[in-house]
């Protein structure tokens, strides 16, 4: 295997006394899928806000491996994490909701068309070059339209589809956006088997054909053993077990952390 | 989405317990403020009672209160909710409105009606109409909720008036500059108060506003303090004064064009200068929406962290909102300096402020022609209210109120998307 594309090497976050992560290490790969599994409250979504910046991680390193150069994400802002192409969708749907779909694709595409409008003053005097690159990034994002099926709601509020159009749509918004590695927190959460069956084929395709490195935060097992190529499990902030998905399902540490123990309940 | 629900129905018990309430606090407000008065007679000033005035009061409102409630019962006509169920047959009409309000705004002072009162309202209600498109951009689009604008319309006012006065700069020289000043003070608000949002940054704006003012109020070397600035020049027509005696040597604007001279000349100029003004704020408006910046200001509104997921720096798109829309409140301060010819701290209080935040949230928050609607609402209301004499603010809290009750989204609130997508003819 290739040179890993993100490296986590000792992560560490404490709040105060509470130690949310502890010394975690890993690897995720590009053109793979790395499920981060573990119970409620496991330090899972913080691994993604340390790695996307939105928090300092206390200790550790975190290196993203671009094939021009290496990125030590723990010491960059969020704003440029997500310009490197680190970019993540939310547990809780984080849309622009009264703006139209097809607006929410075009903002994922900012930083292109603001270079392209020469930082608005090109736009302003209507620039012909601006023009074409907006014309450009209306293909992008039908591109991505067909592929989650929301071609016919291109022009409505993205706060008036359903549920699971939602979701689709922030994996749509951060596809625009062009990662190397996407972070996904819970992306099947609430939906049903049949649509979330469809959401992972997703998943699998993006990471195949797109040539992207997925992390996935996920509770819905069977679409962590069906699509993830790498399993990491953490409990209470450290890392209990790891390796391919049927190696994890029936490693007893896991199951120990999932079912607890006879043991433990009485101790309690 | 503007569907009013009609509430469940209240039991009449409740309904007078509900109107017993609102007659208690009338009541309380009203011993005070109606039952006592100062009377002046032969033994002097003394107070007097008159709380029959009380008694009356609380039984309005107690009678008041409950047919309120009846009303909502019943779910009687609500003057707007046409507009908002015709929403979409409407749109061509909708889409026909700026052209039909541009229109009329030109052809206004040559209407048979037009006299110097009107034109004189009209300018007013055009200063307020471009100051709400400024605002707008501010807290309609990015979302920034911005008590202090007035400050910057104060500083494109004494920016104008100080390079006029003291540097002999003509109004359109200052003009720009006005404008930089005032957004130059937008970008210096903007850097401590990007990390608040909502009622924090409510707040903060809000005294900057004032230090503004009393900065105004206490440099008196350079401002002249609460005596303010006068003698203003008056704008030029590209040079040509609008005055009945010219100096010497210059040609005045009714020589120039072999016009008998008018005073309505000017007033008809300074219309048609703010006329323009506002309109270029919009069109620029109209326009910067639709470039990736105005969009980031949307998607700000809308919500920070995902901009920040999404590698859109807050800072920067925080930053150009405040520089932008308050170089357009500075725009207008130098109109409103070389109007008035003098201005003071007093034009520059909160209350401006909260007249043209009302204004963008009346109007519906990032709508332009609801800004037109509400601006001119605010500015006619009273002035139609004169009639009224000391009633006249009654009236315009009842209006206020009732706008709140029919229409809390704003008057026009519906938007259009900046961008549609194309029809696919071509392959990708």
């Amino acid at each position: 295997m290739t040179a890993a594309l993100l490296d986590v090497e000792r992560l560490s976050m404490r709040f105060g006394g509470v130690t949310a992560i502890d010394d975690l290490s890993f690897a995720a790969h590009a053109c793979a899928i790395t499920a981060i599994i573990g119970p409620n409250g496991a330090g899972k979504t913080t691994v993604f806000n340390c790695l996307t910046g939105f928090y300092r991680a206390s200790s550790g390193r975190l290196t993203l491996n671009r094939t021009s150069e290496r990125l030590r994400l723990e010491r960059m802002p969020d704003v440029r994490i997500a310009r490197a192409g680190v970019v993540r969708t939310f547990q809780n749907i984080r849309l622009f909701p009264a703006m139209s779909v097809l607006e929410n694709l075009i903002v994922a595409q900012h930083n292109e068309l603001m270079r392209a409008s020469l930082y608005t003053f090109g736009g302003l005097v209507g620039l012909k070059s601006y023009r074409s690159a907006e014309r450009r990034a209306a293909e992008i994002a039908r591109h991505w339209l067909e592929r989650v099926g929301l071609v016919g709601r291109a022009d409505d509020p993205a706060g008036s589809l359903p549920y699971g159009d939602q979701r689709r749509l922030e994996i749509a918004r951060a596809m625009c956006a062009r990662p190397i590695l996407l972070c996904l927190d819970e992306p099947v959460a609430g939906l049903n088997p049949r649509d979330s069956a469809e959401l992972a084929r997703l998943l699998r395709e993006i990471c195949d054909r797109e040539r992207v490195g997925i992390l996935l935060i996920e509770h819905d097992m069977r679409v962590v053993m069906d699509i993830s190529d790498h399993v990491v499990v953490l409990d209470y902030g450290r890392k209990i077990a790891e390796g391919a998905p049927d190696a994890v399902r029936n490693d007893p540490a896991v199951i120990k952390a999932y079912l607890g123990e006879v043991d433990d309940a009485e101790k309690a | 989405m503007a569907a009013i629900h009609a509430p469940a129905r209240t039991p009449w018990g409740a309904r007078f317990k509900d109107a017993a309430l609102a007659a208690v606090v009338a009541g309380a407000l009203a011993i005070p403020l109606i039952g006592l008065h100062a009377v002046d007679d032969a033994k002097g000033l003394r107070i007097g009672t008159r709380f029959d005035w009380v008694a009356i009061g609380i039984a309005f409102v107690f009678v008041g209160r409950l047919l309120m409630g009846g009303i909502r019962q019943f779910h009687l006509v609500n003057p707007f909710q046409p507009l908002a169920h015709g929403a979409a047959r409407l749109r061509p009409v909708a889409r026909l409105l700026p052209w039909v309000g541009i229109g009329f705004a030109i052809a206004l002072p040559l209407l048979p009606f037009a006299n110097r009162y009107v034109i004189d309202v009209a300018t007013t209600v055009l200063i307020y109409v471009m100051l709400g498109w400024g605002l707008n951009i501010v807290v309609g689009l990015a979302g920034l909720l911005d008590l202090g604008y007035v400050a910057f319309y104060a500083v494109g006012a004494y920016s104008y008036a100080l390079l006029a006065v003291n540097f002999d700069l003509s109004f359109w020289e200052c003009l720009p500059l006005a404008g930089v000043f005032a957004g130059f003070m937008g970008v210096l608000l903007g850097f401590p108060v990007l990390r608040l949002r909502g009622d924090y940054l409510a707040i903060v704006t809000l005294g900057f506003g004032e230090i503004v003012r009393i900065i105004l109020i206490n440099w008196q070397t350079l401002t002249g303090g609460p005596n303010g600035i006068t003698g203003i020049p008056r704008p030029t027509f590209f040079g040509a004064p609008l005055t009945a005696t010219p100096d010497e040597g210059v040609t005045a604007f009714h020589q120039l064009f072999g016009l008998e001279y008018a005073a309505v000349q000017r007033v008809m100029f300074l219309y048609f200068l703010i006329l323009v003004l506002a309109l270029v704020t919009n069109l620029f408006t109209l326009r910067i929406r639709r470039l990736p910046i105005g969009r980031a200001w949307e998607a700000l509104r809308e919500d920070e962290i995902a901009c920040r997921a999404l590698g859109i720096s807050p800072r920067n798109t925080k930053l150009t909102a405040f520089g932008i829309g308050a170089m357009f409140g500075g725009f207008a301060g130098a109109f409103f300096a070389t109007r008035q010819g003098f201005i003071s701290p007093e034009s520059f209080t909160f209350i401006e402020s909260a007249t043209i935040v009302a204004i963008v949230v009346l109007g519906g928050m990032g709508s332009q022609m609801g800004v037109v609607l509400a601006a001119a609402v605010l500015v006619l209301l009273p002035e139609f209210g004169r009639e009224f004499a000391q009633y006249r603010m009654l009236v315009f809290g009842a209006a206020m109120v009732l706008l709140v009750i029919w229409r809390p989204q704003g008057l026009l609130a519906h938007r259009e998307p900046t961008i549609r997508l194309p029809r696919s003819d071509a392959p990708i």
